[in-house]
């Protein structure tokens, strides 16, 4: 056997795996989505963007995506920079503080959150107490909600990415900036945040796209009235059983996360080289 | 008798028991109380009479006939319970089989409206659950009318449910209908739910839900249903419910045989078993439900609680299921629009 039929035979299961569980559906989906009663057509596009209804919906799940992306990085960031700077030891710790909530599943996390932020739940009874709200204040079924929830949820996924390059730029560089001059933030803002910018690149990806195709979380917290295309999506393959139309749905939410991908990747690549 | 006999003729005895030992049913059951209400009385005692081994999926009416559809060619349930009438439909659609009434030995017990059509696929309802208005008896008289519930004053504390939910579409119909709607027009009800959202009053989607905002979310009224008035008391909560003046809508369970299963006959046995008077009699007491079975006796609490008998079923509006079915996805739509923000 040559090296190259044993790399193929290795990467086969891997391949397999991929085509059923990933191409296939994704084919089936693009069939159904631009399948009529009279062949082919382009109808249910047409029907999405045509409506407010659902690019309102469309425009909630890049708004929401943006902002939990937004708040990981600014929440992320520094936890990053820490665990790169302590010793091992801490650094296992943090980690391990980071990883932890990836263990339970996220259901349970989201409860959590469903129980602080309901009508009696502590941040909305404390801010009553204060008499800074009305008494059915409640921040659940809020847009407030999801964002909350999600950043949550996602922010292992941003702190690990930015860690993994932030280990690698060597410590000297910054002091090296701090010597000539620099003061901390500006050593940050000039020296380490260009060089891991691949790790926010990364991270903000991983972030943006698993919250705009995220289901459980936003349908948890921000109830049937606050819907974003996942949810809709989930609303028109069991309710109204309009699979046509909820494929077309999926493709619009699979395009636009490409076009989201494209120019990131570009930018990440000219700040790289 | 040594230990090992002993055994040995006990695991004979069981096998000899049981042709089912080891055989496994899937089935949807709807979360919550009602599912381990559903547990208690029905599915752990099949198990332990057959051996077989009951995998329960938690999936609403809709979802389940959603799921159902999808897996035209290979389907995954076993029985399917059903709460919004999708029996009549997926009967129509060829989704259920057939049940012969001599296959069923509790059949006979049957109030009429509980077996319409057993022979065209339609199964048999095992419990019958009232539509009314819950509300929060500490601060309440109580509402008598389902328009009480367009009182602003109560807005902020008002829960309504979600379409995707039986109990939400029935309710609403309801509603819809008290307001001069009809099946044929619904905006009467879009209407009046739009000017209580924006009053406050918030949207849930599941029955456990219901019971959170009752238990722990000043909730003051919900149009619901009797079961889970009936839990909620159970559980030492203040809560009252009325049946209204303009009409009870009745939702019927029903336990369906899907077609294309091999384990048909072990699905049949189960589904004897909801519409028998021991596992009736066990569901009125845990959660209220008025028992379709005429041999069912309740005693005591049970008996008064529990709205029975020929004279109170033939009082329970039903919403055509067939209509239902074909407008669900307009409705759906429609509701979806008014409830968002």
């Amino acid at each position: 056997m040559t090296d190259r039929q044993e790399n193929l035979l290795l990467v086969l299961p891997g391949l397999l795996l991929l085509a059923v569980a990933f191409f296939v559906p994704i084919a089936q989906m693009l069939v159904l989505a631009f399948q009529g009663p009279e062949g082919p057509t382009l109808d249910h596009f047409r029907r999405f963007l045509g409506d407010e209804f659902y690019l309102g919906v469309l425009w909630r799940t890049v708004k929401l995506s943006t902002l939990i992306t937004f708040w990981c990085l600014i929440i992320g960031f520094p936890l990053a920079y820490i665990m790169a700077r302590v010793g091992p030891r801490a650094r296992l710790w943090l980690v391990v503080m980071v990883i932890l909530p990836l263990m339970t599943s996220v259901v349970i996390r989201t409860f959590g959150w469903m129980v602080v932020l309901s009508r009696s739940g502590l941040i909305p009874s404390t801010l009553r107490d204060f008499g800074l709200v009305g008494r059915s204040f409640s921040l659940m079924h809020t847009e407030a909600a999801i964002v909350i929830g999600m950043v949550q949820v996602l922010l292992p996924f941003m702190a690990l990415s930015i860690l993994g390059v932030m280990l690698r730029i060597d410590p000297r560089l910054e002091e090296a900036a701090r010597t000539m001059g620099c003061g901390f933030l500006q050593a940050v803002r000039t020296v380490v945040f260009p060089l891991a910018v691949p790790g926010i690149v990364a991270g903000s990806l991983l972030v943006f796209t698993l919250s705009a195709s995220s289901f459980i979380t936003p349908n948890l917290l921000g109830g049937p009235r606050v819907q974003v295309l996942a949810a809709s999506i989930y609303r028109q393959v069991t309710q109204t059983l309009d699979w046509n139309f909820a494929a077309a749905q999926a493709v619009i939410l699979f395009a636009g996360v490409l076009l989201v991908l494209i120019p990131y990747i570009r930018l990440a690549r000219r700040a790289d080289g | 008798m040594t230990p090992i006999k002993t055994l040995s003729l006990s695991a004979a005895a069981t096998l000899m028991a049981s042709a089912a030992f080891g055989q496994t049913l899937t089935i949807n059951s709807f979360g919550g109380a009602y599912e381990e209400a559903h547990r208690k009385c029905i599915i752990t005692p099949f198990e332990e009479a057959t051996g077989a081994n009951v995998q329960v999926v938690t999936a609403y009416s809709a979802d389940g006939f959603a799921q159902l559809r999808a897996q035209r060619d290979a389907p995954q349930f076993d029985v399917i319970h059903f709460s919004g009438g999708q029996e009549i439909v997926a009967a129509a659609e060829g989704l259920l089989s057939p049940i012969d009434p001599a296959s069923l030995s509790n059949v006979d017990g049957l109030v009429e409206a509980a077996r319409p059509n057993l022979e065209g696929g339609e199964g048999p309802s095992y419990s019958i659950v009232a539509l009314g208005l819950l509300y929060n008896a500490e601060v309440l008289d109580g509402p008598a009318n389902w328009t009480d519930l367009t009182n602003p004053e109560w807005f902020e504390n008002l829960v309504l449910t979600d379409m995707s939910n039986t109990y939400g579409m029935q309710g609403f119909l309801m509603l819809n209908q008290a307001l001069g709607g009809s099946l044929d027009d619904i905006q009467p009800g879009l209407d009046a739910v739009a000017e209580m959202l924006d009053g406050g009053a918030i949207v849930v989607s599941t029955s456990p839900e219901i019971m959170q905002e009752f238990a722990q979310n000043d909730a003051w009224v919900a149009p619901y249903s009797s079961d889970y008035a009936f839990v909620l008391q159970d559980a030492g909560l203040p809560i009252g419910f009325n049946q209204a003046a303009e009409g009870t809508p009745g939702v019927y369970i029903t336990a369906n045989l899907v077609a294309g299963r091999p384990n048909q006959e072990l699905a049949l046995q189960l589904i004897d078993r909801s519409i028998s008077p021991e596992a009736q009699v066990c569901f009125a007491e845990e959660m209220g439900y008025a028992p379709t079975n005429v041999n069912a006796e309740l005693t005591g609490e049970t008996a008064e609680n529990t709205p029975f008998g020929a004279e109170a079923l033939a009082g329970l509006v039903r919403f055509d299921p067939q209509v239902i079915e074909e407008r669900r996805s307009e409705w759906v739509d429609a509701w979806n629009r008014t409830i968002a923000r």
